[in-house]
């Protein structure tokens, strides 16, 4: 996928390139609100990450511009600002989706691939891996043609693991993936450990190889080795 | 009590006690006056009479008065004062017995000493009063009715730009930019009330603006940092083999990140509740809330075997959803995470209140259990759950109240105050 990272950040900017990159991804970025205005006029793309507070411009006023120019790029706003003004204003104006920093780049990568699975597929929102297939809208996966039962908080799981493949994620990350952030249950994350364990179960079960590995006791990693 | 109505009734006491006090005097002055006329007439008469003595020397026939009656009597011995006195009488001409007024007097006839009494009606002039009476009875009637009328809508009339002002007051809300509009009046004092307010609304306004620029600013400068290193640290993470040690550094380092940018997040919401900057008010079925809550902490409650049991009514309250959901998150929490190994939480929701009670180690916090900061040692919590769902109760007067009863901790919202 496509990607144009909006953000006047240099080191956050080359975080959120380096974990994009790969994978065929392509990641252009721009650090202010002038370069930002010429990419989204010249180009079109999967993905535009747009941070709202930018040197030059308001944030927001991108967002106008993307959606006078009637492209189909989708829109996720990252901001520090916690405000429910400006998140429903975001919306309100054609956001995708809104995340408020600091985040995690999983959770980031996950949002950024839902946006663009809805934006291409149209409804037919499927994920392929190797011998994985997940069919997002229905909620239904195969394993080689089993069908494979999973419960919602496992298949949510699995949907992240398979937006971050290869990439380590961290229980942390899980937690407020499937609970929400608000839940502040601070570091006790071992009820993580029962849907993981009980997923790689499930998969093994259905014949896949086995994807999922504990990481340093930190996370775990989605992915081919 | 209203303005005009303490003006009103001020006015019409007042005026009704000056009435009845000249209605008294004009009266009295009157009835004085009158009797002072049918005095001096009698006294014409017994002067006449007197005359006709001297030069007839026999006593008038009482026939020959029309308008008076006159009767003698024989005197032997006692002569009685001349005096005047308030009388009944038999009037022939009308055939009644009528109110009248006497001169008794003497007359001496040829060494006789004879008692003269002239009677004269007062019909006539206790009718003038009566009717002098009800005229003033009626002006005073009338121009107290004009008076309620004219207080009623005049006063109506000139008060409205002040309820005019009072309501676009009452409906002021800080995040909306519009000024308190107030009906034109040439009365210098309302257009002075209206300046001021909306010289006040526009202080209000500026504060507000500036404070929320300020924690917009504050937010986005310490989160910026925040975010640069939570993306670092996972970026870090996906670089090749750390051992197992570096593994539990950075753990710690994740741990205590999250920490931060929770504990920041949880001190603006506080700021912005203290502040009300949060707009969105709308009707929440709370009992449908609490459901999903439930769903949403099953995991947590299966993991330390905690038995859940609620007893729920559906109600409807206005609130934010965003700070009800806080709320709610911030009570569950509490209640799974100073709860004990297999212990129970009963959630009870009512018209009145919601209470949610749970078993756990007994804790002596008491007062300070709202306090932000304040959480028992062995608490892995930042201190602050309690003191912004107590603020959000604060918002919306709501009471938020806690006390702990044969080992449990109970906690109860009380939806009015």
């Amino acid at each position: 996928m496509k990607i144009l990272v909006i953000e006047d950040e240099q080191a956050l900017l080359e975080s959120i390139l380096a974990y994009f990159t790969g994978e065929g991804n392509i990641c252009e970025h721009a650090s202010d609100f002038a370069a930002a205005n010429e990419k989204i006029s010249l180009y079109s793309y999967d993905c535009i990450l747009l941070d709202l507070g930018l040197p030059g411009g308001e944030g927001l006023e991108l967002l106008t511009k993307i959606k006078q120019l009637k492209k189909r790029d989708g829109v996720l706003i990252i901001s520090a600002r916690h405000s429910l003004d400006d998140k429903l204003a975001g919306l309100d104006l054609g956001a995708d989706d809104y995340l408020v920093k600091p985040f995690h780049l999983s959770e980031l990568k996950a949002r950024v691939s839902a946006i663009v699975r809805r934006k291409n597929f149209d409804g037919n929102n499927i994920i392929l891996f190797n011998e994985i297939t997940v069919d997002v809208s229905a909620m239904k996966i195969t394993v080689k043609g089993n069908q494979v039962m999973l419960t919602k908080k496992e298949f949510d799981l699995l949907v992240y693991f398979l937006s971050n493949r290869n990439k380590v994620v961290t229980k942390n990350a899980m937690a407020e993936h499937l609970w929400g952030d608000e839940m502040d249950m601070s570091d006790d994350f071992d009820f993580i450990y029962t849907h993981v364990k009980n997923l790689r179960k499930k998969l093994l079960e259905a014949g896949s190889a086995d994807y999922l590995h504990s990481v340093y006791g930190i996370g775990y990693k989605f992915g081919d080795i | 009590m209203k303005l005009s109505c303490r003006y009103n009734r001020a006015n019409i006491l007042t005026s009704i006690v000056v009435l009845i006090i000249t209605g008294i005097i004009y009266y009295v002055v009157i009835h004085f006056i009158l009797t002072e006329k049918l005095d001096r007439d009698l006294a014409v008469e017994e002067n006449e009479i007197n005359q006709y003595v001297n030069t007839f020397h026999k006593l008038p026939l009482p026939a020959s008065y029309l308008d008076q009656q006159i009767s003698y009597k024989a005197l032997n011995g006692t002569v009685s004062e001349r005096e005047f006195l308030n009388t009944i009488y038999f009037n022939p001409k009308e055939r009644e017995n009528e109110p009248g007024r006497s001169l008794i007097t003497v007359v001496h006839l040829d060494s006789k000493t004879i008692e003269v009494t002239i009677t004269k009606s007062r019909v006539e002039s206790e009718d003038l009063i009566r009717i002098i009476l009800l005229i003033t009875l009626g002006i005073t009637v009338v121009l107290l009715l004009s008076l309620l009328l004219i207080n009623r809508f005049v006063l109506n009339r000139l008060w409205r730009p002040f309820y005019s002002i009072l309501n676009g007051m009452k409906s002021f809300e800080v995040t909306r930019m519009e000024t308190i509009e107030h009906e034109p009046t040439k009365i210098d004092e309302f257009n002075e009330l209206n300046k001021s307010v909306n010289a006040m609304a526009k202080r209000v306004r500026q504060d507000y603006k500036e404070l929320k620029s300020f924690t917009d600013n504050a937010s986005h400068e310490m989160m910026t940092p925040l975010a640069v290193i939570n993306s670092k640290l996972d970026s870090l993470l996906q670089t090749e083999s750390f051992t197992a040690q570096q593994g539990s550094l950075l753990e710690d380092i994740y741990y205590a990140t999250g920490r931060l940018s929770r504990l920041h997040q949880s001190l603006l919401l506080l700021a912005k509740i203290e502040n009300n900057l949060i707009p969105d008010f709308q009707h929440i079925e709370l009992k449908e809330m609490i459901e999903a809550k439930s769903r949403q902490f099953q995991e947590l409650l299966e993991k330390d075997g905690l038995v859940l049991t609620e007893k729920l009514v559906p109600i409807e309250i206005k609130m934010s959803r965003y700070l009800a959901d806080i709320l709610l998150n911030n009570l569950f929490s509490n209640a799974v995470r100073h709860n004990v190994s297999g212990g129970h939480i009963h959630i009870k929701l009512d018209e009145q209140a919601l209470t949610i009670s749970n078993s756990g180690k007994s804790s002596h916090l008491q007062t300070k259990i709202f306090d932000r900061f304040s959480k028992s040692v062995d608490s892995e919590g930042l201190g602050l759950g309690l003191a912004i769902t107590k603020q959000i109760c604060n918002l919306y007067g709501f009471r938020i109240d806690y006390h702990e009863e044969s080992g449990e901790h109970v906690f109860t919202v009380y939806f009015t105050d």
